[in-house]
């Protein structure tokens, strides 16, 4: 066995118990804090496959910018556990009558058919490099699928101001950057002249 | 090209082997006496009078959202300014309608107001 | 890329800088213009069929593919889109009055309409597994949001998250039947994949990435045991979006089983076949029984909904291009049939209050015979009373299952449609038989009325001159 599989089978357990332990766990911030170690080991296999752009984009997207609005969520958030867990025992057997049927079919048609190994892809050639590749394929043969990428991004943002966003509220106070940078002497200082007047009670 | 990587995998060992060590080894050797003091949470000295999660303001995530959305456009742009000579007029279009339709988006967040805190 | 290319969508682009236009006149519009942008919409649809009509491709019997094969267009996806258009016309000029009586008026509707709308043409176009997701996904995205417009009620937000778990859920099974399809055949495009499953024959992964593939269909149609989503976006969203959502993206849902079981899987048909017999089944039997047992009329038409793509279902699993027409043919029925029903219930609504419960249409005969008269052939049709078109749907998909030789399949489809008619009737008996609650008027504008009695009447009018509209489907394959 290479120390590529090696790693390969490391990374791997690594994911599956933590996947495993986002589901398990009990307080919502080990479980977002399991899926940052399992998209961290998913970026690990994929560096693996010398996909190095992609797996770096998985830790750059989903756990520098992803995971952490969904630690914020959960950290912030008053979330009630015990209310969340409710009904999870009377469920459950149901729950395992359809995960063993499911794996009961999975195992029949594994067993009837018989799993045969795929031919592995040729290996890359010296000197590939993922974000190239990526880059002269993306922007050309997958034209179309990427500029309706822009369009879901475009839809994520309007359907994310409709739904959260609401205006200032009525009465509350707010700063005007712009305004703040205009402001003159005369708007904050007045200068008034008094004229001198001794203090005749005291200095007598 | 994947033996490139093996000083980091090595590196990734040697930080995770000492993280825990120093988890391990601080566990087992210092002392513990909890008491009911020592274990009640510690606000300011005084009783503690409210849980630390509590409802928040929604803005917060739509910011959140909106930097997610213009992370994951950014992350577009890095592969198309390494091939940009080789993928020619089309490529580089390609990328301008693709930001064009953000900065209508970012037109619309602009003006709807949802910059504005 | 070439200009060739660009003119091939050339009505995707156009929808695309319309929607993006209509997004920023909206944010300059005054409070008091924002009809405007339900004008600009309808307008810019009518232009879209007009490209589509008009433009057609050299020659628009065989299939003309651009943007290096992701992208096709053949007379299946003009046809289609087209009627996508023409559906989706009624829905802006029914929404734009639900929007005014219930204080919901703004150009968001109408943008994520329209992005909806390119979804599908996106999905209708699909040539490989790359676009059928994408198109797939901006139908979902913006349905999603749509579900939760009216953000200050609570059964509207309930449904939407409810929707977007499911949603996104079968969106990651789809999508992993799509990456072992990938694995397996080495090939984004569908019809290399058809080509490459017919020599790896009998394979282990193909039969998972089938399995994933036809449960992410069953999902976006709605087809029982995918369904637990549907009564409950139908019933929470607000009318003008549950009528949205039973249109175009129910065009698109079938455009995507055509693209991805016949363009790309059709050497397993003997597989996808079975699979889809049950959900068929399963679902024109439990669609229609729960109908009966619904009270609010917005659930029932959900069940129906369900019943429906149950003989959608029908059309699509005979495999043969008969069996595909008859189900293009059911599902423009369908999506013209369910715009006009959401169609009356808006009418019927008044601020702030729906008239979702069956018992609001008491004695409507008595208060607006024409709204009656309307209604009653739309669940004519509904129901599949001859003459009117819905008859002919499910005609010809039973036909279609017949000649393929299942015989105890249509016996269920016919058993059931016609238990199936009880609850369409009860309404109709409701509206005639029954004495009204209250004697408010009920009005729309001019435009909502004038498009209703064109709906409605077509139930009718299509029925009779079902040829045309049958040999249009039939051309498509």
């Amino acid at each position: 066995m290479s120390i590529q599989v090696l790693v390969f089978y490391l990374f791997g357990t690594i994911l599956t118990l933590s996947a495993l332990s986002v589901i398990t766990v009990r307080n919502p911030v080990y479980a977002a804090l399991f899926l940052v170690l399992a998209f961290f080991s998913s970026a690990a296999i994929w560096m693996l496959l010398e996909v190095e752009f992609l797996a770096i984009t998985l830790v750059l997207v989903y756990v520098g910018a992803v995971m952490v609005l969904f630690l914020f969520v959960v950290m912030m958030l008053d979330v009630n556990l015990s209310r969340l867990r409710e009904g999870f025992a009377r469920y459950l057997p149901v729950g395992i009558l359809v995960a063993l049927v499911m794996a009961g079919e999975l195992l029949l048609v594994i067993w009837t058919k018989g799993a045969e190994k795929l031919p592995l892809p040729p290996g890359n050639p010296e000197g590939f490099s993922n974000t190239t590749y990526l880059g002269e394929r993306l922007y050309t043969e997958y034209l179309f699928p990427f500029e309706i990428a822009a369009v879901i991004l475009l839809v994520a943002i309007v359907a994310a101001i409709t739904l959260t966003h609401r205006g200032r509220s009525e009465g509350g106070r707010y700063q005007d950057p712009a305004r703040q940078v205009q402001v003159t002497r005369d708007e904050r200082v007045r200068i008034v002249s008094m004229p001198a007047v001794k203090d005749k009670e005291n200095g007598a | 090209m994947l033996a490139d990587y093996f000083p980091i995998l090595v590196f990734l060992g040697i930080s995770v082997a000492l993280g825990a060590i120093l988890v391990v080894v601080g566990s087992v050797l210092g002392p513990k006496r909890p008491g009911d003091d020592k274990m009640s949470p510690y606000e300011c000295g005084f009783e503690a009078f409210e849980d630390a999660r509590m409802k928040f303001d929604v803005r917060y995530y739509l910011v959140a959202i909106l930097f997610i959305i213009f992370d994951l456009e950014i992350a577009f742009l890095f592969p198309w300014a390494v091939v940009l000579e080789s993928i020619g007029w089309t490529g580089f279009w390609a990328m301008m309608v693709f930001l064009g339709i953000l900065v209508v988006g970012f037109i619309y967040e602009w003006k709807k107001g949802a910059l504005e805190w | 890329m070439t200009a060739s290319d660009l003119f091939i969508a050339l009505p995707e682009l156009f929808i695309l800088v319309m929607a993006c236009l209509i997004m920023l006149i909206d944010l300059y519009l005054p409070e008091n213009r924002r009809g405007m942008v339900s004008f600009i919409s309808v307008l810019t649809l009518l232009f879209a069929g007009i490209m589509v009509m008009r433009w057609q491709a050299v020659d628009s019997s065989t299939a003309q593919y651009a943007f290096n094969g992701t992208f096709v267009r053949d007379r299946m996806a003009d046809v289609l889109k087209v009627f996508c258009f023409i559906v989706l016309g009624a829905v802006f000029v029914y929404a734009k009055h639900y929007l005014r009586v219930f204080k919901l008026m703004c150009g968001e509707y109408y943008v994520l309409s329209l992005f909806l709308l390119l979804g599908a043409m996106v999905l209708i176009s699909a040539a490989s597994l790359l676009t059928v997701y994408l198109g797939l996904e901006l139908i979902s995205l913006s349905s999603y949001a749509l579900v939760a417009l009216n953000r200050d009620d609570r059964r509207g937000a309930e449904a939407a998250m409810k929707y977007f778990i499911l949603g996104s859920l079968a969106s990651g099974l789809l999508l992993y039947g799509m990456s072992m399809l990938y694995g397996v055949t080495g090939s984004l495009s569908l019809s290399d994949i058809a080509a490459s499953v017919a020599i790896a024959g009998d394979n282990v992964m193909l039969v998972f990435a089938l399995v994933f593939v036809v449960v992410g269909i069953a999902f976006k149609l709605g087809a029982v045991p995918f369904h637990m989503w549907v009564p409950d976006v139908y019933h929470g969203a607000p009318a003008a979006v549950t009528m949205l959502i039973g249109s175009v993206p129910k065009l698109a849902a079938f455009a995507m089983a055509i693209r991805l079981l016949d363009n790309g899987l059709v050497p397993m048909q003997g597989d996808w076949m079975a699979m889809l017999t049950v959900l068929a089944a399963l679902s024109i039997i439990v669609g229609n029984l729960v109908a009966i047992a619904q009270t609010n009329l917005k659930r029932m038409l959900a069940y129906s909904t369900i019943s429906h793509m149950g003989f959608l279902l029908l059309g699509v699993l005979a495999g043969t291009a008969q069996g595909y027409s008859a189900a293009m043919f059911y599902a423009i029925t369908y999506a013209i049939m369910s715009t006009g029903a959401f169609a009356v219930l808006i009418m019927l609504s008044k601020s702030g209050i729906e008239a979702e419960n069956l018992d609001d249409y008491k004695g409507l005969n008595q208060r607006n015979p024409l709204l009656a008269a309307l209604m009653l052939m739309l669940m004519f049709s509904m129901a599949g009373i001859p003459v009117f078109v819905g008859f002919f749907a499910k005609w010809l998909v039973i036909q279609a299952i017949l000649d393929v030789g299942l015989l105890w399949l249509a016996v269920v489809a016919v058993v059931f449609s016609v238990i199936g008619s009880f609850y369409y009737l009860r309404v109709v008996k409701l509206m005639y038989f029954d004495e009204p609650e209250t004697t408010d008027k009920v009005t729309a504008p001019a435009d909502f009325r004038f498009v209703l009695t064109v709906n409605g009447v077509a139930q009718l009018l299509m029925g009779i001159f079902a040829n045309a509209l049958i040999a249009l489907c039939v051309a498509s394959f």
